[in-house]
């Protein structure tokens, strides 16, 4: 059964080169999506998310001003 | 244009073995996959790998993200340590760092910087290594563990393969014992069906217990978070952060999470 796409194994075909340039390229790309990455991947806080931190929220979550309401 | 986390393992490791490239940039390098935007190294645990590591990123203009400190204290207990900055091409480069991978034995952890100069070459995790420290909770792991048991002689393939498929084909060839439901599925010839199901425990299985370790350390470091971003420390220069995260979690983040005080790597 294969597991990984065409696309995905394609690259054991590559040279150092190749390869170099295929992520680069994809790393790219894949910059478009920073904003929906979890907020992080591997180790030990895998699941845990930041609370925000925007005009509206202090450090701890909590309402640092009133919201802008008219909107 | 070179992988940026290629040559970032090549820094760390520029006058000694400090930092071997793992997870998902290995991956790439193994020519699996290419799944990850971040990069993840196993560090040597040793104060001085320690500040090594700090140098080459503090001189990428790196911040710390929220996590415990990259300091032998806390990576000992099985903590990692979390860091971030944006490259000349205004790219996001995050790096993770942990000297204890879960399901790794510390000896295997202690032959990895046993390697001989130089050490300016690539250094990463073996393939066998790898299978095992992609046993996590997320799903996406486990085709890309088939894949890198291929890299496997036969008989370790076994072990850690999730294709059913190579299950099937191996489990006569194979004449060691292994301890898997899905292999005595194949052995007493109880149908493709029976294996596909067992693997899907087996798997189901793994991803819990990875579940149950990760939530114990996010029970342990939820007053340490609170305090770090309080102090907003991810917005400090790096000396200035590492200082102030260890006085943080001197006070606040156990070295290891209660329950995990002995978790045996060996034994798994």
């Amino acid at each position: 059964m294969q597991m990984l796409s065409d696309d995905d194994l394609n690259i054991r075909s590559m040279s150092d080169e190749e390869l170099d340039a295929a992520w680069d390229l994809w790393f790219d790309l894949a910059q478009e999506t920073n904003a929906f990455d979890p907020a992080y991947s591997h180790g030990v806080l895998v699941g845990w998310t930041p609370p925000a931190r925007d005009a509206n929220h202090d450090d701890r979550g909590e309402a640092a001003r009133t919201p802008d309401r008219r909107a | 244009m070179a992988n940026v986390y290629f040559e970032l393992t090549r820094e760390f490791n520029r006058d000694e073995p400090v930092a071997v490239l793992a997870s998902g940039q290995a991956v790439v390098f193994y020519r699996i996959a290419i799944m990850s935007k971040d990069g993840d190294w196993v560090i040597r645990e040793s104060p001085e790998a320690c500040d090594r590591v700090r140098a080459v990123l503090a001189a990428r203009g790196a911040r710390h993200r929220p996590s415990p400190p990259l300091d032998v204290r806390w990576l000992a207990g099985g903590w990692s340590s979390h860091f971030e900055f944006t490259d000349e091409r205004a790219r996001r480069i995050r790096c993770d760092f942990f000297s204890r991978p879960p399901r790794v034995a510390l000896a295997r952890v202690e032959e990895m910087f046993g390697v001989s100069a130089p050490w300016d070459r690539l250094l990463v995790v073996d393939p066998e290594t790898l299978a095992r420290m992609k046993q996590t909770q997320r799903a996406k792991d486990y085709p890309a563990i088939g894949e890198i048991a291929r890299l496997l002689p036969d008989g370790r393939e076994l072990i850690y393969t999730t294709d059913p498929d190579r299950i099937l084909a191996l489990a006569f060839s194979v004449t060691a014992a292994v301890d898997r439901p899905s292999v005595r599925a194949a052995r007493e010839a109880a149908g493709r069906a029976r294996v596909v199901v067992e693997l899907a425990r087996e798997i189901d299985q793994m991803q819990r217990r990875d579940h149950v370790r990760v939530e114990r350390y996010l029970a342990a470091s939820a007053s340490y978070l609170d305090e770090f971003r309080r102090a907003r420390i991810d917005q400090m220069a790096l000396s200035d952060a590492h200082q102030m995260a260890c006085a943080l979690a001197e006070q606040w983040l156990p070295a290891v999470p209660a329950g995990l005080e002995h978790d045996d790597a060996d034994a798994q």
